[in-house]
């Protein structure tokens, strides 16, 4: 660098330029940069957001609310929304869905809907409709979706055997499948922080005991042990107990992904030199591991943990499908699933499989959100 | 290589024991002590001595550890799971053939996972950033996300609604109580394709992406640019070298694929109604036939253990860095 | 395909391996990565020819280039790869297909390469024996008994120790030496004309290194091959080259015999390379001389001469706008430098369009 004197000053900018641009991005800036370049984690990003953004506005986006029933539209199939109607005066611009006429077959009294052209029900953006409280602190009428005029039987998605509104069950349901994952994700991760940790960190006979019980718990069968530990929770407790049992049961056994993480993160860290340099400067162990380490390992433990949270929700699924999961009056897109339990039911009306729709998708969207930043968690590698 | 597996197996033991506790836990999980609602759930009245004789045989009175004392004692040395109430028949008379059923799914399963899954994940890597490897990783990503039960209900509602077949079932009805033969067995193979699919496809888009990754790695290791600078032709050099070493941790896969399956046919063998392991857990936690439930879940977490014993074996016979170890 | 068979200049008539202005590009996502930009370089049979330069001059996908194993996407672009073969017809390595029958051909028979790191240029699920046996099968008319036979003695000659237990050893088994001498061995087993040793001792401690060194003095000794030896180490070169070529952003700077090089460097880089070699003889207390900056960002080729923002001797309005052509100076001593205008050069606006 002593014949930095000997450089002209048009080469000393431009470099300096070039370097401030470098010192100034820290880690999440290139973290950031790279995932962006990621076009479909992006977007699966964007659909993970926008989930709990239903997730969390479910009441104003649903049409009606998860209980609201109609004992003459049961089993009512998906109405399709028709943008223009064709009047005397040409076509013009109505939001509408048809009616529909019952019909009974004479012979085996089965009811039959026949889509009637003459019934029109206008649909509209931000209608009146139900009231209900949001978050239990504002009481709103207002809808982003639904009928046009308060009552008109607008159900996009159609009904299942109560008549209750498809589409709006499946927006409820979102609230709490898409936290499910996200309260186990949580416990699990503690668990597996601080096991994870341990064992990376001091390794030896600690580091081979934690092991031992993680392979062990990976070695079991999962969906019979919760079969046979979520049936044993009692039938009288109320659902939100019932709900955190569950997430509850799911963590304990999921922990071990993220465990393994960890360790694996932290035995590779320990030996990085900036680690033994704080060592060596007598910064105390508490410090290097959240001073240091810590920080130098968040981005994995992020992606790992998207990458947890579908698993998760599978399992609530399955787990809820079988009825030994959440239990209605929750709703979850396990618990809706669980009236298309058998063909018959699926042959009557197949869009009760719309909820399953709903977890493919999240699980999609999470999937490839974690996949993508997964990737980016460590922008210096090419 | 003998000293390698007698300290895997010395490894088991732990393993055994505390899976043995979590299903005594699973026992004695419900309210109330389980004679009770055998009294309950029986027809006639039943016969006090006979509710002592149980008492007695199960040790209701003593402490819980002697209590899992005679329930692991019993099965170790008499194969004796206890009775189920359900059934009114010792558990060991109902279950065996059902073991045997869901170790033939998951195994027919595990070679089909891997028959479809290696050479797509080779072709994929080999491609690498071509039409076929997106397509492939965005079919693979779907097959992952797609809950088990959900295909089954899908592939069912798709057979009834458009071929007017109702399927399901490991058996036609003629052969479902009879014995075996040949027929059965071919039977057996008819109806087997539906549930391997099923239960095949999310460990087939799982290990694709494994098998991707690894070869993708092994693709730029040294090794292979020495191998062709040997002259080697690249087909050859592809089996021989890079897709030999990513197959090894493929093999390592297998410790969470196949529990993986087996945990997963209990769920797709409830809705297609499979004689297996999954429904008759199902219907006896439903009706809390702790005995038979307890037993079932000890033996299927048995059967995934044994697999991964397996598995390990398997890889220190093909990998000969693992017995240094 | 039939191969392309050129007459060699009559003036490099025993050259066993001519490489003129060759060109390896890397067509990347995020632009075009010009790792060879115009390579020179002749070689003699029996001779030696060391490549130096920094870490990134393109020393190895020079050599990759003459195997045509340049890893995608990496192609060659342009120039000529000359070799001549065993019946004394010359072919042009350049334009054969990459994967077809006569550049294998050529892979282990004529033409044998060792790399950087022997812990990883061995299987590690395999054999050392059935990697040996593997180019002996491939290149030579015999059985796998015989095989074998060749492959034990072949490990004998590299000097590894009980030869017939090693044979069936895994490479993890082994010493870093060890394995090297058992990559000479795979190379050496079909008695190839030309070895390219890609900076074979550079993993390896230093006693190693020399043993390793000498061992392949000896083999070229007794067999009468070419090696083509990369490196970026001074004292190796100053040890083994007969011939040597200094390389930069992946041109030929400087090229001439080793005495030429080392006594009458003529490219500014070449004599900040050896002014950069500590000497225990050095009478005053100065710092070691380094070379200023760093070699550019591959997308960051600058024009002109690539050296000229590192050059003591930049010349202001000329080396950042004038690609210096290869001009000689005596005999095959040729350098690439502005300071020497003796050769007439391009335009600078016929430069700059490029």
């Amino acid at each position: 660098m002593n014949s930095a004197t000997t450089r002209r000053p048009a080469d000393d900018h431009a470099e300096a330029a070039a370097e401030t641009r470098i010192v100034v991005a820290n880690q999440w800036q290139l973290i950031w940069w790279k995932f962006r370049k990621h076009r479909l984690a992006m977007f699966a990003g964007l659909v993970t957001l926008l989930l709990y953004a239903v997730a969390l506005f479910a009441e104003f986006i649903a049409p009606y609310a998860a209980g609201t029933y109609s004992a003459t539209h049961t089993f009512l199939p998906p109405q399709n929304i028709q943008l223009f109607q064709q009047t005397d005066a040409g076509w013009r611009f109505y939001p509408h869905v048809y009616g529909h006429k019952v019909q009974v077959d004479p012979e085996s009294f089965k009811r039959t809907y026949v889509v009637d052209e003459e019934i029109t029900y206008p649909v509209g953006l931000f209608v009146r409709g139900e009231e209900y409280e949001l978050w239990g602190l504002f009481t709103l009428d207002l809808h982003l979706i639904g009928a046009a005029q308060y009552g008109d039987p607008v159900h996009l998605i159609g009904t299942d055997r109560l008549g209750r509104d498809v589409l709006s069950r499946a927006i409820y349901g979102t609230r709490v499948s898409m936290s499910v994952g996200l309260v186990g994700v949580g416990l699990s991760l503690v668990l597996g922080i601080i096991l994870g940790g341990i064992s990376g960190y001091y390794g030896g006979l600690i580091d081979n005991l934690i092991q031992r019980v993680i392979e062990i718990l990976r070695s079991l069968p999962t969906i019979p042990l919760w079969m046979g530990l979520s049936a044993a929770i009692p039938l009288t407790w109320p659902p939100v107990r019932v709900y955190f049992a569950i997430t509850v049961l799911l963590s304990l056994i999921g922990w071990t992904a993220l465990a393994r993480e960890v360790r694996g993160r932290f035995l590779s860290l320990k030996t990085e030199d900036f680690v033994i340099a704080a060592r060596l400067d007598g910064v105390r162990e508490l410090q290097i591991i959240l001073r240091h380490m810590v920080p130098s390992m968040t981005s994995h433990i992020i992606a790992s943990v998207t990458l947890a949270i579908p698993g998760m929700i599978l399992a609530e699924t399955a787990l809820s499908f079988l009825g030994i999961g959440l239990r209605p009056p929750v709703v979850s897109w396990g618990v809706l699933l669980q009236e298309a339990q058998n063909v018959r039911s699926i042959a009557t009306a197949p869009w009760l499989l719309f909820p399953g729709l709903a977890v493919v998708v999240s699980v999609l969207a999470m999937n490839f959100l974690g996949d993508g930043l997964r990737d980016a968690a460590d922008p210096y590698q090419t | 290589m003998i000293w390698y597996i007698a300290r895997r197996i010395i490894y088991l033991i732990p393993t055994l024991l505390i899976i043995s506790v979590i299903a005594f836990a699973v026992i004695q999980l419900p309210p109330g002590d389980f004679l009770a609602s055998l009294i309950s759930k029986a027809e006639e009245t039943v016969d006090q001595a006979q509710v002592d004789a149980l008492r007695e045989r199960y040790g209701l009175d003593e402490p819980i550890y002697v209590q899992y004392w005679k329930w692991i004692s019993g099965i170790i040395t008499r194969g004796d799971f206890g009775d189920s109430f359900e059934w009114n028949r010792p558990v060991s008379d109902l279950i065996w053939e059902r073991l045997g059923l869901t170790m033939v799914i998951s195994l027919f399963t595990l070679a089909f996972v891997w028959i479809v899954a290696i050479p797509i994940g080779i072709y994929s890597a080999v491609k690498k950033y071509t039409i076929g490897d997106y397509l492939v990783t965005i079919i693979g990503f779907i097959g992952l996300a797609i809950p088990n039960f959900l295909l089954a209900l899908v592939l069912m509602y798709i057979a009834f609604r458009y071929f007017g077949q109702s399927v399901g079932g490991l058996f036609s009805p003629e052969y479902i109580e009879a014995d075996w033969s040949l027929e059965r067995a071919l039977d057996l193979l008819s109806h087997l394709w539906l549930p391997v699919i099923i239960l095949g496809t999310a460990g087939t888009a799982a290990l694709i992406r494994v098998m991707r990754a690894n070869l993708l790695d092994e693709l730029s290791k040294l090794y292979v640019d020495a191998a062709r600078a040997r002259g080697l032709s690249e087909l050859k050099l592809l089996f021989k070298y890079p897709v030999r070493v990513a197959l090894n941790p493929l093999v390592s896969a297998m410790a969470w694929v196949f529990p993986a399956l087996v945990s997963g046919s209990a769920i797709t063998s409830i809705v297609l109604n499979l004689q297996t392991t999954g429904p008759l857990l199902y219907r006896s936690l439903q009706a809390q036939d702790m005995y038979l439930a307890g037993s079932l879940i000890l033996l299927v977490s048995v059967l995934t253990i044994i697999g991964t014993l397996i598995s390990d074996i398997l890889l220190a016979w093909i990998d000969p860095r693992i017995q240094l170890q | 395909m039939q191969p392309t068979h050129t007459r060699l200049d009559a003036a490099t008539d025993e050259a066993l391996l001519e490489v003129k202005d060759v060109k390896t590009h890397f067509f990347t996502d995020e632009g075009i990565v010009k790792a060879v930009e115009g390579v020179n370089l002749s070689l003699k049979r029996g001779q030696t020819l060391c490549v130096v330069g920094e870490s990134g001059c393109g020393k190895s996908v020079t050599a990759r280039s003459i195997l045509r194993i340049v890893p995608p996407p990496g192609e060659i672009v342009s120039g000529e790869i000359l070799f001549r073969q065993r019946d004394g017809s010359a072919i042009d390595l350049a334009k054969l297909n990459p994967k077809g029958r006569e550049i294998r051909e050529i892979r282990g028979g004529e033409i044998s390469m060792i790399f950087q790191e022997p812990m990883s240029s061995l299987s590690p699920v395999h054999t050392i024996g059935s990697q040996i046996m593997e180019a002996i099968l491939l290149h030579l008319p015999v059985t796998k008994q015989e095989a074998r036979k060749r492959a034990v003695s072949m490990l004998d000659l590299v000097g590894i120790p009980r030869p017939s237990e090693t044979l069936d050893a895994y490479s993890f088994e082994l010493s870093g030496g060890m394995r090297q001498r058992a990559m000479i061995a795979i190379a050496l087993a079909c008695e190839p004309q030309l070895l390219i040793a890609d900076e074979p001792t550079t993993a390896l401690d230093v006693t190693t290194q020399a043993n390793i060194l000498d061992l392949i003095a000896d083999l070229q000794q007794q067999s009468g091959m070419s090696v083509l030896f990369i490196t970026h180490d001074l004292g190796v070169v100053a040890e083994i080259a007969d011939e040597v070529i200094v390389m930069y952003l992946g041109r030929d700077v400087e090229s001439g015999d080793v005495d030429a090089i080392f006594h009458d460097p003529k490219h500014p880089y070449t004599r900040a390379l050896l002014q950069s070699i500590p000497r225990y003889d050095s009478r005053d207390n100065k710092r070691l001389y380094s070379i200023k900056g760093t070699v550019p960002h591959p997308f960051d080729r600058p024009t002109g001469c690539p050296f000229h923002p590192r050059c003591d001797d930049f010349i202001p309005e000329q080396c950042n706008r004038v690609d210096p052509q290869r001009i000689f100076l005596s005999g095959d001593h040729s350098v690439r430098c502005l300071l020497y205008p003796t050769a007439a050069s391009h335009s600078p606006d016929e430069e700059l369009a490029t």
